[in-house]
């Protein structure tokens, strides 16, 4: 069992150091021929300038905040979804092929379709994230439950409990381990969709900014804001895991 | 108090497996007053526990009547509490001792809280696990965790107690102090049990009547009165004359050997 602070990986932050500088050097040399590749010290320049004026850290909430909430939804959704399939079989024979037609839709198509019905929003953007992220909550959280070992049911029915606490007390936690692995997909596919959202719809944000800043010619501002994302996703990665093992859900493998 | 005894006219039950319906129990006719402790022995397969998940409402009789205190029985009866075989599937591997025992008394308002903490206090010192309270039942052992499902049982004071080999993982000596235990709680709150066992000389030591269930499908071959003064002792009683006697009886009615 690993601490839930993870140790810092010295040797892979080497690694990251050693890149930057062969891409500074390539750069610098010249070895190769890019028109419009940055060198990482321009990046960082860039980052901080955009940081200064306010600009890259509002385009950065927006971001966050649409993720979140676009996660948040899927999960209530998504998991109400997942505990009621998984709990009832005739629901889950009902149901499941069309589950498995609209998660494998890809969502990027759905996009142009969500800026017609909602319009170039906010709501359209957290719509299709939530949309997006629902499917894999849905399905881990479906399987955890199916999984649910029959005795523990039996415990609760002779302790008579309530469907809520059966759901409450038994089968969410029993769940738990996948639940949060559906929860983890669904955050990361969460940020992925509101990126492109902002991209092809919603003219805020980050994906706003990359779209904004290509059409500007500013590379090096462009990989400052792609940094940001990334920087995003390993962000609500490890919060999400530090919440997790903090109410005492560890993956057991 | 509601009485909590059983009426048991000619249960039959079938079940569905996946070779098709499978006849488990036929014509099983028995009563249980309250208050009285009934062990049931009988070979593998012979239905032994789907008749006590009967009595627990977790399997529905196909033919014939089954009641509790008068009243038949649709789902599991409240105040009936069930301990199973498998312990480990049955405990709640994320909760501590103390949180699993605590269960079946955090939904009902019947408590207060200073009370269910002495009950769930008093059910662990009795299995004597008030030391690992904090520990999960994974850190463990077999028999100990055994013990918790006995603790989360008794915790809820049940009028019946339906225990399915409760002490078939236990060590010799654990095994006789919580025999002798369960003796103890039974008298202080006189509740019901039913109580499967493999093995004869518990099921004689504990028991006001062994019943002996045989056949495929199963039925009670034998209803046989112990009739050895209470209190019981470990050493005294397993003297008398009277238990070997039982002894003898009840595996001759087991292993069907008339011949000896």
């Amino acid at each position: 069992m690993t601490s839930p602070r993870q140790r810092l990986n010295l040797s892979g932050l080497l690694t990251v150091a050693a890149l930057l500088l062969l891409w500074q050097g390539i750069v610098a040399a010249r070895v190769i021929e890019l028109q419009y590749l940055p060198a990482p010290t321009e990046i960082a320049t860039a980052a901080l300038s955009l940081l200064a004026d306010g600009q890259l850290l509002d385009a950065t909430a927006h971001t966050l905040s649409a993720t979140v909430v676009g996660w948040l939804l899927a999960l209530v959704v998504g998991g109400a979804l997942g505990v009621v399939l998984g709990t009832w079989r005739p629901a889950r024979a009902l149901v499941a092929p069309t589950v498995d037609v609209l998660r494998t839709l890809p969502v990027v198509a759905l996009v142009p379709i969500a800026v017609l019905l909602l319009g170039f929003s906010t709501t359209m953007e957290i719509t299709v994230a939530a949309w997006a992220a629902a499917w894999p909550i849905v399905v881990n959280t479906m399987g955890g439950v199916a999984a649910v070992h029959p005795r523990l049911r039996e415990v609760a029915a002779t302790l008579h409990f309530t469907p809520a606490r059966r759901i409450w007390s038994i089968v969410l936690p029993a769940a738990a381990p996948l639940v949060v692995v559906g929860a983890r997909l669904g955050l990361s596919i969460s940020l992925i969709v509101t990126v492109i959202a902002e991209m092809i719809g919603n003219p805020m944000g980050l994906g706003h900014e990359l779209v904004q800043m290509q059409q500007a010619l500013r590379p090096d501002a462009m990989f400052a804001a792609m940094l940001v994302i990334g920087m995003l996703g390993v962000l609500l990665n490890s919060a999400l895991l530090s919440v997790s093992a903090r109410v005492g859900v560890r993956g057991r493998s | 108090m509601k009485a909590a005894g059983y009426t048991c006219r000619d249960l039959s039950v079938t079940l569905s497996g996946p070779a098709g319906e499978r006849s488990i129990l036929d014509g099983v006719t028995l009563d249980i007053a309250q208050g009285e402790i009934i062990v049931i022995v009988g070979r593998s397969g012979t239905g032994k526990t789907t008749l006590l998940r009967a009595l627990g409402g977790l399997v529905l009789p196909s033919s014939g009547t089954l009641q509790l205190g008068g009243r038949d029985i649709d789902g599991p009866p409240t105040e009936v509490v069930m301990v199973f075989q498998d312990y480990a599937h049955a405990l709640l591997p994320w909760r501590t001792v103390r949180r699993n025992v605590a269960l079946g008394l955090e939904g009902s308002n019947k408590h207060t809280r200073a009370e269910r903490d002495e009950l769930v206090d008093s059910a662990l010192e009795v299995v004597g696990l008030s030391a690992r309270a904090e520990d999960r039942p994974w850190q463990l052992s077999g028999g100990m965790q055994q013990r918790v499902q006995i603790a989360r049982a008794l915790a809820l004071q049940p009028r019946v107690l339906l225990m399915d080999e409760p002490f078939g993982a236990l060590d010799a000596m654990t095994k006789a102090s919580l025999q002798d235990e369960l003796l103890a709680v039974q008298g202080r709150t006189s509740a019901t049990i039913v109580f499967i066992t493999h093995d004869i000389e518990e099921a004689i030591y504990l028991a006001d009547r062994v019943m002996v269930i045989d056949g495929a499908p199963g039925r009670i071959t034998y209803d046989i009165v112990v009739d050895l003064p209470r209190p019981r002792d470990q050493l005294k009683t397993k003297e008398l004359p009277r238990y070997l006697a039982l002894r003898r009886l009840v595996h001759e009615a087991v292993t069907g050997g008339l011949d000896d």
